[in-house]
């Protein structure tokens, strides 16, 4: 009796034993199988189709680096590269200026209604891209749109001024309304940061005599460094991954492909035309180009780092 | 109860465990019906919704599943589910500019029934469907393949529509400045009395400043000039799938048509997609006339209320005269995939939905839109006067014109030609717009012809072409 008891908690305690070891497996498992469903298998069957061209839904054929030497001499693909570019330079180097003095604001200690504030200029954030951009297809009308309105009457601009339209002015528009949209994000980040640097630090530099200008080159700029190397990195990530806004400001890349990036190439070579193969290939090259700025970006944030 | 990783770890593992037992047992996601048809126009949904019923009641047993699903969402998941052998309906619409994108690859790897017999055959009741339709209206949805040096044309949709273009025109205004319209019956003619107008009407305005246009035509897009393209026998491509777009024809329209939306001789201010904007053109008689595609008068009448009764429509004015007094402008198809089981069944549905007489006259009615099938004219429906459009009996309008719309040929490649074309107009009118006629016809001929290599090079891409 004791020994058929002993059995049965000796198993028992096998049994536990053995789903202690599983445990680890089981709960990984179910990310395991979707990350390699929809993240891996699409990566490998992707990096196939780069190296094959597909005619019609089921005909693939081999044809090395064609796709590849292709894309070296599409002048669409450098329009869509220059644009996305361009949009990356000017969203980062007009948003991080933006964010910061608007949370330096935004910190201040006389400032009321600070939380509404906060609020009024992180909201355009959450209505997300494609929202913002209907508002913006709107705003943009000529003659009867909000800001050539605003324009004529304050700049004596053209009533009909196409800003998107117009080549020459769509990546205005486009980058005014990233920067409505993502300057409250970034403020955010940088008003995380301000908060976190003691405030006794200001005070005792304000005894020493510094003024200020002073006070931020020494004393806010070094604390908020990393923050905004994280800004710097998310907001040029963001850019090259630039798609919804400008198709749907546009229905597509806008006039003489102002407003076409890479990521919307993409997809009008792999959806509109069906080249899932050279849609692949885009893609690829996206990536590696993701890569270096990225790797780019850690050197210097590393660099940075050395010498703070 | 122990759990030596801990209470939340074993929370989150009960949490797993049940919705993937949850979703284990959820019966899949299945059609409600036993015959599925998406269908990417709102206004061709509510139609059928009303035909549907009649069908079923018909074939006992049968259920019809109807789906709206938005035009790109059509063509990306059709592309996906052709190309992973996925589900399909048994039979969808698809947009005349992506139409031509799935007839890519071998005649046995298109994911749509090849129709061209089953049109071409004699029917008991007449002659067969193939005759009694407009012929144009086959050529977006035909791809020819040329073996052995012999050319054979493969239709794989049912054109729902013919899409004729007529000019529609602000009468009120034209007839308060004494004109008669509809007796300008050459560009020519409409230009020089439309121009005249435009004079008078902006004569009050500010220097420098037009409130008033005669037309409404794009500068950046290529939808207008391919209207007027189409109706001097151009177009993208030839029937074989060869490039047209830098041929002598598109070149000569574009040398027209540039100089309509800029410099000093401009007519034309572009239209768009925003409904509150052409109110504002309509309240503010900023734009006289419009190119009015058949289904883009049904818009109108429903969307920009203000041109109740001011607007009337004419036929298009002809290149020369006695040339033809019409174009054409989008499109459907109905197709038939070839996984479907079922495809008598969903054919018999397709002919109810589309060459049904009564029916489409219904649908008429919801949306302007004329059915390709000559024996729907003669209904009474489309001779009604419609008040928005002056009392015109509009239907007859279109129908007169009908059998006179050009044909559209398409391509694998007809999003890239529209694209090329869209990039051409923009360098174009940069060019007329700085440095006018001065070597005008020469840059255009270079940079359709550069539009045209470009799409000779995609092709070349694929090794097939």
């Amino acid at each position: 009796m004791s020994g058929t008891v002993q059995g049965e908690q000796s198993a028992r305690f096998s049994l536990w034993r053995q789903q202690q070891r599983l445990a680890p497996y089981i709960f990984v498992s179910p990310f395991l199988i979707l990350f390699c469903t929809f993240g891996i298998y699409p990566i490998v069957k992707s990096f196939y189709l780069a190296f094959n061209t597909t005619n019609g839904p089921r005909s693939v054929v081999f044809t090395g680096l064609d796709n590849f030497r292709f894309l070296l001499h599409d002048p669409d693909f450098y329009t869509a590269v220059y644009n996305t570019a361009t949009f990356a330079f000017f969203s980062v180097f007009l948003q991080l200026p933006l964010s910061l003095a608007l949370a330096l604001l935004l910190n201040a200690r006389w400032l009321k209604g600070r939380n509404t504030f906060r609020f009024v200029f992180f909201s355009p954030y959450l209505v997300g891209q494609v929202f913002v951009g209907v508002l913006a297809s709107v705003v943009f009308v000529p003659r009867f749109g909000l800001v050539p309105r605003f324009l004529h009457a304050t700049l004596a601009a053209n009533l009909d001024i196409k800003l998107l339209g117009n080549p020459a002015l769509v990546m205005p528009a486009l980058v005014g309304t990233a920067l409505w949209m993502y300057v409250g994000l970034n403020c955010i980040y940088f008003l995380a940061a301000l908060q976190a640097v003691d405030r006794e630090l200001y005070e005792a530099a304000a005894v020493d005599g510094a003024n200020a200008w002073q006070q931020f080159v020494h004393i806010t700029a070094p604390a908020i460094k990393p923050v905004a190397l994280v800004v710097v990195i998310m907001s040029t990530l963001g850019s090259f991954q630039l798609f919804e806004l400008p198709f749907v400001m546009m229905n597509g890349p806008g006039p003489n492909k102002a407003g076409l990036t890479i990521v919307m190439y993409l997809y009008q070579r792999g959806f509109d035309i069906g080249n899932l193969g050279y849609a692949s290939t885009i893609g690829w090259t996206l990536a590696l180009m993701v890569l270096l700025i990225s790797l780019a970006q850690v050197r210097i944030s590393g660099a940075m780092r050395g010498n703070a | 109860m122990d759990y030596p990783p801990g209470k939340a770890p074993l929370a989150i593992l009960i949490m797993a465990l049940a919705s993937g037992l949850g979703l284990l047992l959820l019966p899949a996601g299945k059609s409600s019906g036993n015959l599925e048809v998406w269908t990417f126009a709102d206004s061709h949904y509510r139609a059928y919704q009303k035909v549907v019923p009649h069908f079923e009641a018909a074939h006992p047993g049968v259920k019809v599943d109807l789906q709206f699903v938005h035009g790109r969402a059509v063509t990306s998941r059709l592309r996906a589910a052709f190309a992973s052998d996925l589900h399909v309906p048994d039979m969808l619409e698809t947009e005349i500019s992506s139409a031509g994108t799935f007839f890519l690859g071998p005649l046995e790897d298109i994911g749509f029934v090849d129709l061209t017999a089953e049109l071409h055959k004699p029917r008991p009741d007449g002659p067969p469907w193939y005759e009694r339709i407009v012929k144009s209206r086959f050529a977006p949805y035909t791809s020819r393949r040329v073996v052995n040096g012999v050319a054979t044309d493969h239709i794989f949709g049912l054109p729902h529509d013919v899409h004729p273009v007529l000019l529609a025109y602000r009468r009120d205004i034209f007839q308060a400045h004494g004109i008669d319209a509809e007796k300008l019956t050459t560009w020519d003619e409409f230009l020089r009395v439309g121009r005249g107008l435009m004079k008078e009407l902006n004569a009050s305005s500010p220097p420098g400043q037009i409130d008033h246009y005669l037309i409404g035509l794009s500068d950046t897009d290529s939808g207008d000039l391919e209207v007027l393209l189409f109706q001097r026998d151009g177009g993208y491509f030839h029937p074989d799938g060869t490039i047209s777009l830098d041929d002598d024809v598109a070149v000569k329209t574009m040398c027209w048509y540039v100089p309509l939306v800029v410099g000093p001789e401009r007519v034309g201010y572009p239209v768009g997609w925003n409904w509150e904007v052409t109110e504002k053109f309509l309240q503010t008689d900023f734009l006289l006339c419009f190119l009015m595609p058949d289904w883009f008068s049904g818009f109108f009448q429903k969307q920009a209320k203000s041109g109740a009764g001011k607007l009337a429509l004419m036929p298009l004015p002809a290149v020369k005269p006695g040339g033809r007094r019409t174009s054409t402008r989008g499109g459907t198809m109905l197709g038939f995939t070839k996984k479907s089981k079922q495809f008598e069944l969903a054919w018999q549905l397709g002919l109810e939905l589309y060459f049904d007489v009564d029916s489409r006259a219904e649908q008429f009615q919801e949306t302007n839109i004329l059915p390709p099938l000559r024996a729907a004219w003669k209904h009474p429906a489309l001779a009604q006067p419609n008040p928005y459009w002056s009392n015109q009996p509009l239907g007859q309008l279109y129908a007169a014109q009908a059998d006179d719309t050009p044909p559209q040929y398409t391509s694998p490649y007809i999003q890239l030609a529209k694209e090329k074309m869209s990039e051409a107009i923009c360098d174009c009118v940069d060019y007329y717009g700085k440095k006018g006629a001065n070597g005008f016809e020469a840059f255009v001929r270079k940079r359709l012809k550069q539009s045209a290599d470009e799409i000779r090079r995609q092709m070349k891409l694929n090794p097939y072409h």
